[in-house]
């Protein structure tokens, strides 16, 4: 059965690739992708009845072939997977894309849903390299002078940090004999700790690249900040590609228990939260600072984590899906004004409720989710990411949150102010508009359902407890206070600081890139090997 | 450690040496190219031991004396989608000389990124 969800999407979009290209074939698409949907709810609620779906590849058992398992967390994914990729076709509705954007984008759905079911070393290799080639050329599709010098940036430096990770393969291989996960998982337990460093290591190496951690972000801004790379695929960049990084990390934590180093991801999910952050603060490009605003996210998500703490962990899972909701709507949301105002840049944006009150109220639900107001879905998962944190990483991480409310405020900043008539913009489509509420009204629905939709997709059972709710409303509304102050006399107007033109100018070129991955395996290395 | 592992460790490296020092897009290809075949030749190398035979042909009468086909498979794939990815380079590289004229990457940076929004 599983082996269908990785392929009916290709053999779909083959099939319209080949016998239509009017629109009525993106309408057929878009209905297919919605009744895949349901095939996908279907899976969860078989996974939350067997506990687990396996299908044999092949109807070779055992260990001889491949195998693809899916438990709760996999189905979870999986659905998400596919709600999104309906929201964003249903947002590329109106979009003039040529038909090879509709074929590459439904590969790409199926390979995601193949990494998120996978449990096979090999496997996972295959399908990341095949997806790295799938979004360079999504990419570079206009042939704009950008897209194909950063295009060729990310297809090269991606191959470097995946030969790292075959080269992990071949170790596990050598040490146990199988490329399955699981079983692998059992045979590592009873090894010797020192043997398991250097595959740890170089997998983790690969894991971190893909999931655009400190020091290896640099490709995820570069890519998304493309101008004229179409927004349906910045947007799945940083909503699923990088979770599907994310996902391997957690599986690979549990593969490599005995030397797994939860502390060194705990510091380096702050720090990569911290400096994404300080980044995104600084940007005057829309959709760069959306890209660094995701690598804070992703920070956050690996430092909750890493934590220790059955609380914090599902938290996490929780705010991966959240995150992916809402950093989906804001980048169509850019995308749109990108194509109201024929510019990125934020200074010269404004008074977006004047000119288009329901994409105003889209951005301000996005922001409540990104930024953990109450009743939103960023306030569920951040509450239990901080609940299992001690004093010390609870502070870094209220700051972590008055940073991404700053951020929110330049984004919010928009919304205000005089519209130039000057633009002469494109009205928006409406199937747009209705794709980005839908994600607005998502947000929303997972911050009143919190509790129910995390026991569905995780089956735990956690209470948010009435004195913690108050509690972090207090913090929160403090952060918004000195946010809000911050912004009005620090950062407001068109204020153009030194430091921040120099942190915008911080570009790591090919050479910088292959130098911070050498650097990140010598420095797990050295963390694993020497200091347990 | 045998020589099979060393020797694709070492090979690895300077690959990632020349990565990280080389100016010229070329080049970083060849040094991308000799990472991957140093992965292939330790993967291959680490299932090797001498007087094994083929799987291919044989009685499998003794298994111990026939080298393990798997490894070698998953390099085939391996080597297809090296091939696959340095093709998609040279193509992507073809389009950035005739434009720029030039394979260096700084050079090449600077003339992609300038006034980009008329691309």
């Amino acid at each position: 059965m599983l082996t269908y969800f990785v392929l009916t999407p290709i053999v779909i979009a083959v099939f319209l690739y080949l016998f239509s290209s009017n629109k009525t074939s993106r309408i057929i698409a878009i209905v297919l992708q919605a009744v895949f949907t349901g095939f996908a709810v279907y899976l969860l609620l078989q996974t939350r009845q067997l506990g687990e779906v396996i299908t044999f590849v092949g109807n070779y058992e055992g260990l001889l072939g491949v195998v693809l398992r899916a438990d709760m967390m996999a189905a979870a994914f999986v659905l998400l997977t596919t709600v999104l990729f309906l929201v964003v076709s249903i947002y590329s509705l109106h979009e003039d894309n040529s038909k090879l954007f509709w074929l590459l984008m439904f590969i790409w759905e199926g390979i995601l849903i193949g990494i998120f079911l996978s449990r096979d070393f090999f496997n996972v290799f295959v399908l990341a390299e095949v997806a790295t080639v799938v979004v360079a050329v999504l990419i570079m599709y206009d042939k704009g002078k950008r897209s194909m010098f950063d295009g060729l940036v990310f297809l090269m430096a991606n191959t470097v940090a995946i030969q790292f990770y075959l080269f992990g393969i071949g170790y596990i291989y050598f040490l146990t004999g199988v490329l399955d996960m699981q079983v692998a998982a059992a045979f590592i337990a009873n090894l010797d700790r020192e043997v398991l460093i250097l595959p740890y290591a170089l997998l983790m190496t690969a894991i971190a690249f893909k999931a655009a951690i400190i020091p290896l972000y640099s490709w995820l801004p570069k890519v998304q900040g493309i101008p004229r790379a179409p927004s349906a695929v910045a947007a799945l960049l940083s909503g699923l590609h990088v979770k599907s990084a994310i996902y391997l990390f957690i599986r690979f934590q549990d593969v490599f228990a005995p030397v797994a180093s939860t502390e060194f991801f705990l510091i380096i999910g702050l720090i990569t939260a911290v400096v994404g952050v300080i980044m995104a603060v600084s940007q005057v490009d829309i959709k760069l600072l959306l890209a660094y605003s995701s690598t804070a996210q992703v920070g956050l998500i690996i430092a909750g984590l890493s934590i220790g703490d059955a609380y914090s962990y599902i938290g996490s899972l929780y705010h991966m899906i959240n995150h992916a909701l809402f950093k989906v709507a804001l980048f169509l949301i850019a995308g749109v004004l990108e194509d109201m105002y024929g510019t990125r840049d934020m200074r010269k944006i404004n008074g977006i409720f004047k000119k288009d009150k329901y994409i105003g109220i889209a951005i301000v639900l996005a922001i409540l989710g990104i930024t953990g107001a109450p009743l939103f879905n960023g306030n569920v998962s951040k509450y239990f990411i901080m609940s299992g944190a001690d004093t010390v990483v609870n502070t870094v991480m209220i700051l972590i949150n008055l940073g991404t409310i700053l951020v929110s405020i330049r984004f919010a900043a928009m919304l205000f102010g005089q519209a130039d008539e000057s633009f002469v913009g494109k009205k928006t489509a409406k199937s747009s508009d209705i794709s980005i509420y839908f994600l607005g009204v998502l947000c929303f629905v997972g911050g009143i359902f919190g509790e129910e939709i995390m026991s569905f997709l995780f089956n735990v059972h956690f209470q948010m407890s009435f004195y913690g709710f108050i509690e972090k409303l207090i913090i929160l509304t403090a952060s918004w206070i000195v946010g809000l102050l911050v912004y009005r006399y620090v950062l407001r107007g068109d204020r153009n600081y030194k430091i921040f033109r120099r942190i915008r100018a911080i570009d790591l070129n090919f050479r910088g890139i292959c130098f911070s991955i050498g650097a990140f395996f010598v420095v797990i290395l050295a963390v694993v090997g020497f200091l347990y | 450690m045998r020589m099979m592992e060393i020797v694709p460790i070492v090979v690895f490296f300077m690959g990632m040496f020349g990565l990280m020092t080389s100016k010229n897009i070329i080049k970083s290809i060849a040094c991308l190219v000799l990472l991957e075949m140093a992965v292939i030749v330790f993967i291959l190398g680490l299932a090797f031991r001498t007087g094994i035979l083929p799987p291919v042909g044989q009685s499998l009468e003794n298994v111990y004396s026939v080298a393990d086909p798997l490894p070698q498979a998953l390099m085939i794939t391996a080597i297809i989608i090296g091939l696959a990815v340095t093709a998609i380079d040279f193509t992507m590289i073809i389009n950035l000389v005739r434009r720029y004229k030039s394979t260096d990457w700084d050079e090449v940076k600077a003339m992609s990124t300038e006034n980009f929004d008329e691309c």
